[in-house]
């Protein structure tokens, strides 16, 4: 249950000629969280986005299940497995609630649906809109819903809790959990470190587009993180 | 000087060289070579499209040809008249542009549609308005040009005309107005933040291309004794486009290489080799993708045999400046700003001091870099005023606030990649110092300023100023993109992360050059910044954004301990 | 009713309806890629032409149906893959590209045609009696295709699978290729899509107008009006854009000629640019 599902190694990269991210390191581990955690503008989206695929390594690997995926693009990453939930536009503002969650499903049915609208009820009633009349938060919760029911092996959250209650949190934190016991592995980046305590086993804490601080969430004192974290 | 002297042998030798019929054929070429120069003029320096050229060549070949049918008694009437058919072409050229241009943004598809557009109706015109230009048979019997009844004076006349209007466009191109031209091809969002009217130099361009396609098509009419209405349609206009292609649009013999060579050669090849045209399309989509140097392309390793005698110049001060002008207070009052149905900014209020360095953090998306925007004019308000200095400032276009004194450096290094780092500088310099006829004296790419010298001191690569600013590092444009900003010492510096990018002794070249610059220039410097190393280095006031309003501002301890900023910064219960 | 209202009224529908389709592969081209094809009035000639081949080999009208759509997807998706997708951030060059386009089919179709007009028999001639006045058959036929053609792509873009993926793919192409949307593939056929579709408003409207390589320049000008006047990127957009074009066409020009009909969709065009940029239907 523990092995590593997608690891990353001295990865580097950035937007053009501007590196932002310099020597990562780090796995998901089937059945665990790792969380990716630092302020604004440490890299943690870059992060993402290179394992996601939108931006070409400058150097380093990335490897699902041992194999190189680093020339594969999004669709491609998507098809080998990975599920990704972007921070920013996170659903299609165009389309009804219904049509983001069946949008790349072969049958448009929402019975796969049913645990999930089941702690989100707002989403059900919600299906005929448009996505872009949802809060900031339903977004979110879309989003979420969206990439769990994909039911891939790895899946990579890029704050999913941001402008989420916290009694919904607490329903991602539950359907986290779920999908850990099924031996789902999950990168979950987050600024909302009460959320973070709650479902991660391991940190990676980022500054300046570095590890700065790495080990598993028992191994870590809160206050070394906070320090990191805050302003 | 040397390179003029050998092409003005040349064009005297010819006719001599190739006998009366090419003499004739490039007496007529020599014409379109003219209009060609203007179609590299705004394609090739000024980076739009304009796909209805022969409009003006043909309009002033008209009333060209009207003037010398009307005057055949008094021919050196019409040869008065000469020059007004040229110029209205060009007013006219003008007066489009500015219609368009402000209205196109940065689009060139609607330019160069409606270019088309008007060409096309032009042609209608033309053969429909038989009473006036003879309908599509054209106006014929129109006499010559007083004097001359040679065939080899036919082709001077063309010459000395390709030659002036060479003469003139190169010496648009080497002044200023050229180096601006170029820049708002690369950049011209960039290029509206140094404060410069683009809109207006593209119109500008347009009219000079106007102008150019009128001189040649009014000399056209008494030359060869009739206007059909194929001089002022599409057909033209398309060979135009692709003579400046094929010859090299960028160049300045380029498009006349390309008309006399191509243009002639289609003429006599075009009946025998019936696949000669399609084969010249292809050449044209070859030259668009992959070899945007064209013909003139192939000859730059020859020429860089020949580098141009460098001659010793002084450089410049720039005329000081009247009055340096006082600081300014920049405020934002109930700022709002949508974006479809996501509010980017809600009713944000900042008061920023007058002078001194302010960091502004917060979270991704809470508005920074939307806040510099809506300041720099960019992105509408649908709500509320931003005012700098007393002044009110929202609802102005981009050039206007930079004219008054806001200076950006933008998150993503811009500078003018294809243009040399002198020349990148002096854009900087020349922003709010030039006035609009300054811009035509070739002398103001001397200039230099106290400041630049203490710039170059601190960073030697600025002086090395033959350098492509696209082979500079990433962090070299950094400072030269900083370095720019401070030369046109604003009242206000808006700086989007300068350092993103940086290694460590960078980074610290970069703080100290803050620092220096808070200093020096005496006015306010607002810094987006992530890191906090930064922000606790330089910061005299902090202000936090969240969500598009201001959450907190105060001193870096004072937002340490403010409960509201930990709450978004480490998150928690809510 | 007045005989003569009927015919211009009829007239006028006929206008919107073609104009309608004939823009509607430049809309989804400029519309959803936001892509400019200035050689979209190419394949409207490429149509054209191959309802003259296919008459003049002797084969039924309907045959030019299938050619078309072959010689149009083929090339669509040649010029998509050399020419567009390089280019796809840069928007100038790829006017500049396509423009070259433009001129290689027109003189293709010169070196193969000829300058000459060409004429294509009507497949359906004669006229047939419609509230008190005569009226041509082929031109109701055509109205009603449009008309057929248009409602079928509201629907379907709006209702179908790819439909919704193709919207999802130009409001949010990251997040599209995240759910598994190959954005190229996709991309591809969208382009082939408008490219198709211009060369099918080719063979509608090839018996009622002289066919000469030249002839694109006109639908790919008025094309773009439409969509300056209606807005880009939505259907509602598209029809009013062709209403408005289309109207104000047919009516100066019944009411004075064809030239001053131009001018004033060229007056429209620019008074929109002007004032209401982004269109009557301005999206987002």
């Amino acid at each position: 249950m523990s092995r590593p599902r997608l690891t990353f190694e001295n990865l580097a990269g950035g937007y053009g000629s501007t590196t932002i991210v310099r020597e990562l390191a780090g796995a998901a581990i089937a059945g665990e969280v790792l969380c990716v955690l630092g302020r604004n503008g440490v890299g943690k989206t870059t992060l993402m986005k290179l394992l996601a695929g939108y931006l070409p390594c400058a150097r380093g690997r990335v490897l699902l299940d041992e194999q190189p995926i680093a020339t594969l693009d999004p669709s491609a990453r998507r098809r080998a497995g990975i599920s990704y939930c972007p921070q920013e536009r996170p659903v299609f503002d165009d389309l009804s609630v219904r049509d983001n969650l069946t949008l790349m499903r072969t049958s448009r049915k929402l019975a796969p649906f049913r645990r999930y609208f089941d702690r989100f009820p707002i989403l059900e009633r919600r299906l005929t809109q448009h996505a872009g009349t949802l809060s900031g938060g339903e977004k979110k919760m879309l989003s979420f819903v969206r990439g769990l029911a994909e039911d891939q092996p790895v899946v990579l959250l890029d704050e999913p809790s941001e402008g989420v209650q916290w009694e919904n949190i607490l329903h991602m934190e539950a359907l986290i959990a779920e999908k850990k016991a099924a031996g789902v592995a999950f990168i979950v980046v987050e600024q909302n470190l009460a959320f973070a305590e709650r479902i991660a086993e391991r940190y990676l804490i980022m500054d300046q587009g570095r590890t700065m601080l790495e080990g598993s969430r028992s191994e870590i004192e809160r206050s070394r993180v906070l320090e990191h974290l805050h302003v | 000087m040397r390179a003029a002297s050998i092409v003005v042998l040349i064009a005297v030798a010819l006719p001599f060289l190739l006998g009366q019929f090419w003499a004739y054929q490039l007496g007529l070429y020599a014409l379109y070579a003219v209009a060609a120069v203007g179609v590299g003029l705004c394609w090739g320096q000024a980076g739009f499209l304009p796909l209805g050229q022969a409009l003006f060549f043909g309009l002033a070949a008209y009333l060209s040809g009207l003037a010398f049918v009307a005057f055949a008694d008094t021919p050196i009437i019409a040869v008065l008249i000469l020059p007004f058919a040229a110029v209205a072409a060009g007013l006219l050229a003008y007066l489009i542009g500015i219609l368009v241009f402000r209205r196109s943004g940065e689009s060139g598809a609607y330019f160069s549609m409606i270019t088309l557009a008007l060409v096309l109706l032009a042609f209608q015109i033309a053969t429909s308005w038989n009473s006036v230009t003879g309908g599509f048979n054209g106006l014929k019997g129109i006499p010559g040009l007083p004097g001359l009844d040679d065939i080899s004076d036919v082709y001077y006349v063309s010459a000395v005309i390709l030659l002036a209007v060479l003469a003139f466009a190169g010496w648009l191109y080497n002044a200023p107005i050229g180096v601006l031209w170029r820049a708002l091809a690369q950049n011209e969002r960039r290029l509206q933040l140094f404060g410069f009217d683009t809109n207006q130099l593209k119109a500008v361009a347009f009219g000079i291309s106007g102008l150019m396609a009128g001189i040649g098509g009014a000399i056209y009419a008494p030359q060869q004794g009739i206007v059909t209405p194929q001089v002022i349609g599409f057909g033209l206009s398309a060979d135009l486009v692709i003579w400046a292609a094929v010859g090299g649009r960028a160049s300045l013999f380029g498009p006349v290489i390309g008309t006399l060579l191509v243009g002639s050669l289609t003429a006599q090849l075009r009946d025998s080799l019936p696949f000669w045209e399609v084969l010249m399309a292809l050449f044209f989509i070859a030259i668009v993708l992959v070899f945007p140097h064209g013909i003139a392309g192939l000859a730059e390793p020859l020429l860089r045999r020949f580098p141009p005698r460098k001659r010793k110049q002084t450089a410049i001060v720039t005329p000081g400046d009247e009055a340096a002008r006082p600081p300014a207070k920049l405020a934002l009052h109930d700022v709002s700003v949508h974006v479809g149905e996501v509010t980017i900014l809600d009713k944000l209020s900042v008061d920023f001091e007058q002078a001194g360095i302010f960091c502004v953090i917060g979270p991704n998306g809470a508005g920074k870099t939307s806040m510099f925007n809506a300041v720099s004019g960019e992105l509408g308000a649908a709500s509320g005023s931003i005012e700098f200095g007393g002044a009110k400032t929202s609802g102005l276009a981009p050039h206007r606030v930079s004219a008054l004194g806001v200076a950006r450096k933008l998150q993503i290094p811009s500078v003018f990649a294809g243009l040399s780092i002198a020349d990148n500088l002096s854009v900087a310099l020349w922003s709010g110092r030039a006035g609009k006829l300054a811009l035509l004296d070739p002398r103001l790419r001397r200039w230099t300023s106290p400041m630049l010298n203490e710039l170059q001191s601190r960073y030697p690569f600025l002086a090395a100023g033959a350098r492509k600013a696209a082979e500079l590092s990433h962090g070299e444009q950094q400072i030269l993109e900083l370095a720019m900003a401070l030369l046109t010492e604003p009242r206000v510096l808006l700086l989007d992360e300068p350092c993103a990018g940086l290694s460590p002794e960078e980074t610290a070249a970069v703080m100290a050059l803050i620092r220096w610059a808070a200093q020096r220039l005496g006015g306010a410097i607002i810094i987006i910044e992530h890191d906090m190393s930064l922000v606790k280095e330089l910061a005299q006031i902090v202000y936090v954004l969240h969500n598009g309003a201001l959450l907190a501002k105060g001193s870096v301890a004072a937002i340490r301990a403010d409960p509201a900023v930990r709450a978004v910064y480490v998150g928690g219960e809510k | 009713m007045d005989p003569l209202i009927v015919t211009q009224a009829i007239n006028v529908l006929y206008g919107v309806s073609t104009l309608a389709v004939l823009a509607l592969g430049l809309a989804v081209i400029f519309g959803l890629l936001g892509v400019l094809n200035i050689a979209h009035g190419e394949f409207v000639m490429i149509g054209a032409y191959c309802a003259y081949v296919t008459q003049a080999g002797g084969w039924p009208y309907l045959a030019a149906l299938p050619l078309t759509l072959a010689v149009c997807a083929i090339l669509g998706l040649a010029v998509e893959w050399i020419m567009i997708r390089p280019l796809y951030r840069r928007p100038f060059d790829t006017l500049v590209a396509t423009w070259g386009l433009s001129l290689l089919l027109r003189k293709i179709a010169e070196a193969i045609f000829g300058l000459g007009y060409q004429s294509v028999n009507i497949p359906l001639p004669g006229t047939v009696e419609l509230l008190g006045t005569e009226y041509p058959i082929y031109r109701l036929l055509l109205i009603a295709i449009s008309l057929g053609v248009v409602g079928a792509l509201i629907v379907w873009y709006g209702q179908s699978r790819t439909g919704s993926r193709i919207r999802a793919m130009v409001s949010n192409p990251e997040l599209a290729q995240a759910q598994g949307i190959s954005v190229r593939w996709l991309a591809a056929l969208t382009f082939v899509t408008g490219t198709c579709l211009a060369g099918l408003g080719g063979v509608m409207i090839a018996p009622l107008v002289p066919v000469q390589p030249f002839m694109g320049l006109d639908y790919v000008l008025r094309a773009f009006f439409v969509l300056i006047v209606g807005g880009l990127g939505s259907v509602a957009g598209l029809l009013s854009g062709a209403t408005a074009i289309g109207g104000v066409d047919s009516v100066i020009s019944a009411a004075t000629n064809a030239a001053n009909g131009y001018f004033a969709v060229l007056v429209l065009a620019i008074l929109f640019l002007w004032l209401r940029p982004r269109g009557i239907v301005a999206r987002g």
